[in-house]
């Protein structure tokens, strides 16, 4: 199997593709995302168990070329994402060049050791380490041990909780949120030109790092998932203050799953679920 | 400068003695895997190797939002209310040196044409006891902007630790005697040598020489390649000891009463510079990004003589692209 | 605060087709109805947008209504059907950061449904009555003000 330098090499000096968003090490060799752009560039490629970034973040935040096509270097999650954004109209699938990696699952810090404890929870849900939907592929994939999945304890616990109890829990940790929007920017799945936090006529999200505006911001971010989160985990991973966001999403995937029978970012040609409508859909809860 | 030893006995004991309702005490604990700085912490962990909190304290003086005044409107009066604002007084231990310096940085742009009442009386009212770091990881660069270790400023006292159960405890500034003569007035003098471990420096750079090469550089490919990888949150400017920016909005209660507000806001968002009429100078990340760098190590040290940065590194640490800021200002000057 | 005294404030959302229409039936057929709910006429329930119902819990309402056209029925044909999606997703997550499905309600109502729209009012004042103020969104609010002199 070619490796991810060589098909990157091929890509750009054919000119196939503008530029390949992949990985690099920096100087003390932290993974970060990187934009090659030459075939020197090329060189500095690489993808390993800490390419933790969700790149597809990257095919509406720069500019593609029109008629132009951009490669990215992506693991099975980014694909989904990749997907999702194809399925929302916002690339065109000729637009990118994936070469899909073989993953062995990703761990959160660069000095995280590759071991069970440290591997991402989304890992263990990723069916399908192999990419799904590429154009090349490279990379091996190597047996890894399954993570715990901690979280769903802790949702199995709020599930059984009050609602008085859950919203203590939940204003305990919204007060943590500074209103960074790390979660906002670093979300595949957040393209919006002008986001709705940023519409002041009429101001619809308090702009207050307080307990009010932290409330709106963060139930209409994960409301704003409904059916279109992918399960990347990234708006967890870039929260400064450890918000446990994925909660969140992660309920609006179950409901996605449970009524709908869905999953975003699986079949470029499946219409969304939001942006689409059954007659039958289930309507117990309206009178 | 005057020096005791001081065990930890004496800490705790110094914690339990301060009068809760006139004092609250802010230091690091931990939180599951990170280090935070914690309000009125029962446990506060004095331990030099203990990695930066995730957020520097700054929100303790420059909280991340705050109300300037409350209007009321009845009939065809229009009131305004200040806020209360607690007189209580901050003791911070254990405060990182990086995390010590930023006060007196802060407090120039603070109080340079109009004086912020809110923050010089928070600062006035706080005791920072700061305490030898002994901690470096990637991120860090102290030493590169003038700090080390050891360094002092911002501390109205310093902790060095002596041994495993004594700290040698400096007094930097007069608050700080006073500190020492009220709390603690029993400590035995110091007069033996402090053994000062060396830093190893493994990324040194010229902050002058740094600061001359973005003023000549305003276009530079350098921006670009930063600009493209940077999505555009503002993890970096909020966890950083030294941003200052905010964003002032009035909020309403009801149709007849509200406030103005303070609250954070950071160069590197879209819409921080974006024009009423929707014309926006900073319109790319590339733009936004050398604003951030420009600021902190060329404009404000034109300004005030120093660079508006410490070397904490949590921008690094916690920047969801990856970006090093002490990478960027290292290629800069080694170029 | 006085509970016995205590009145709700609901706010209801309706469409302009159906829903309006049908309350506006209620009141010129003379049915007796409790006067607790506010409407807001938007111009079809897929124009309601979750944030408005945020927004309605903020402004200090004990409940909320959203009420439009029965599925086929909708002026733009597919509007309530769309809406139907959002409130399965917006009801769950609601219910999962801890506010009450008790204080959220949805019905069709359409415009000759003017007893209907009676009855799914009054239940639902009734409803939120019961359940008292919904006081934790409020708080979080008045935490904001809680300095302002009165």
């Amino acid at each position: 199997m070619p490796d991810l330098i060589e098909i990157a090499k091929g890509l750009l000096e054919s000119k196939e593709v503008s530029f390949i968003i992949g990985y690099t090490k920096d100087r003390f060799g932290r993974v970060k995302p990187y934009i090659a752009k030459s075939v020197e560039d090329a060189n500095n490629l690489m993808f390993d168990h800490h390419s933790i970034h969700n790149l597809a973040v990257y095919l509406t935040r720069l500019k593609i070329p029109e008629n132009g096509r951009v490669g990215i270097v992506a693991k099975s999650c980014d694909i989904k994402a990749i997907i999702a954004l194809i399925q929302e109209n916002q690339i065109k699938r000729e637009q990118v060049y994936i070469i899909g990696m073989n993953c062995s699952g990703v761990v959160t810090h660069s000095t995280d050791e590759w071991k069970k404890e440290n591997i991402q929870i989304k890992c263990k849900y990723c069916a399908d380490k192999a990419p799904m939907l590429y154009d090349a592929v490279a990379g091996t994939a190597e047996p890894f041990e399954q993570p715990d999945d901690t979280q769903e304890v802790l949702m199995q616990k709020l599930e059984t909780m009050s609602s008085a109890e859950r919203w203590d829990f939940w204003a305990k940790e919204f007060e943590k949120c500074i209103k960074c929007y790390a979660c906002r920017q670093v979300c595949p799945m957040c393209y919006c030109e002008q986001c709705l936090a940023e519409k002041n006529q009429p101001q619809w999200i308090t702009t207050s790092p307080t307990p009010a505006g932290n409330f709106s911001w963060n139930i209409i971010k994960a409301f704003h998932m409904a059916g279109r989160c992918v399960g990347c985990h990234e708006c967890e991973r870039a929260c400064p203050m450890g918000i446990p966001l994925t909660l969140l999403t992660r309920k609006m995937g179950m409901v996605a799953g449970k009524e709908f029978n869905y999953r975003h970012g699986m079949a470029i040609d499946q219409p969304t679920l939001v942006g689409s409508y059954n007659f039958n859909d289930n309507e117990d809860f309206i009178k | 400068m005057k020096e005791f030893i001081i065990n930890t006995d004496e800490i705790a004991n110094l914690i339990s003695s301060l009068p809760a309702d006139k004092w609250d005490i802010l230091a690091p604990a931990k939180d599951g895997k990170s280090f935070d700085y914690v309000l009125s912490s029962d446990k506060p962990i004095i331990n030099s190797e203990a990695p930066p909190s995730k957020i520097s304290f700054k929100e303790y003086f420059f909280p991340k939002s705050e109300t300037l005044f409350y209007y009321k409107r009845e009939a065809n009066e229009i009131s305004l209310t200040e806020p209360k604002f607690a007189e209580k007084k901050l003791l911070v231990l254990a405060a990182k040196p990086c995390d010590a310096a930023s006060l007196p940085i802060l407090s120039k742009v603070f109080n340079w044409d109009y004086k912020d009442e809110f923050f010089n009386k928070r600062v006035n009212n706080s005791v920072i006891i700061g305490l030898s770091c002994a901690y470096s990881d990637e991120s860090c660069f102290c030493t590169s902007v003038g700090l080390d270790r050891n360094n002092t400023k911002g501390s109205d006292i310093f902790l060095t630790p002596f041994n495993d159960k004594q700290y040698v405890l400096s007094v930097v500034s007069d608050k700080g005697d006073s500190f020492v003569k009220e709390f603690l007035p029993n400590l035995t003098e110091f007069t033996g040598t402090k053994e000062t471990k060396e830093f190893i420096d493994n990324k040194p750079f010229d902050y002058k020489k740094t600061k001359d090469w973005i003023a000549a550089n305003f276009e530079n490919k350098i921006w670009a390649e930063t600009g493209e990888v940077c999505i555009g949150c503002a993890q970096c400017a909020f966890v950083c000891p030294t941003c200052h920016c905010f964003d002032i909005v009035d909020e309403n209660c009801d149709l007849n009463c509200g406030r103005r507000i303070k609250n954070w806001d950071a160069c590197q968002f879209g819409v921080f510079t974006k024009h009423a009429s929707g014309h926006n100078p900073r319109n790319s990340q590339e733009k936004r990004y050398r604003q951030r760098v420009s600021h902190k190590f060329d404009y404000y040290y034109e300004k005030f003589g120093e660079v508006l940065c410490t070397g904490c590194g949590r921008c690094t640490r916690g920047c969801p692209a990856g970006i090093d800021i002490g990478e960027i200002v290292f290629s800069i000057s080694n170029q | 605060m006085a509970e016995e005294k205590f009145e709700p404030k609901v706010v209801a959302f309706v469409c302009n087709w159906c829903t309006y229409t049908g309350a506006d039936l209620a009141g010129t057929s003379r049915l007796k109805q409790e006067p607790n709910a506010r409407l807001i006429r938007v111009p079809c329930t897929g124009r309601i947008d979750p944030v408005f119902v945020i927004k309605a819990f903020e402004s200090g309402a004990d409940g909320v209504l959203i009420s439009g056209c029965h599925p086929g029925d909708c002026h733009y044909n597919t509007g309530n059907f769309h809406a139907r999606r959002r409130w399965t997703f917006f009801k769950e997550l609601l219910n999962f950061v801890g506010i009450d499905s008790t204080r959220l309600h949805f019905s069709w109502v359409s415009a000759s449904e003017g007893k209907k729209w009676v009855d799914v009012v009054n239940g639902v004042i009734d409803t939120v009555r019961e359940q008292g103020p919904f006081l934790k969104y409020k708080e979080i609010k008045e935490h904001d003000f809680q300095e302002i002199e009165n």
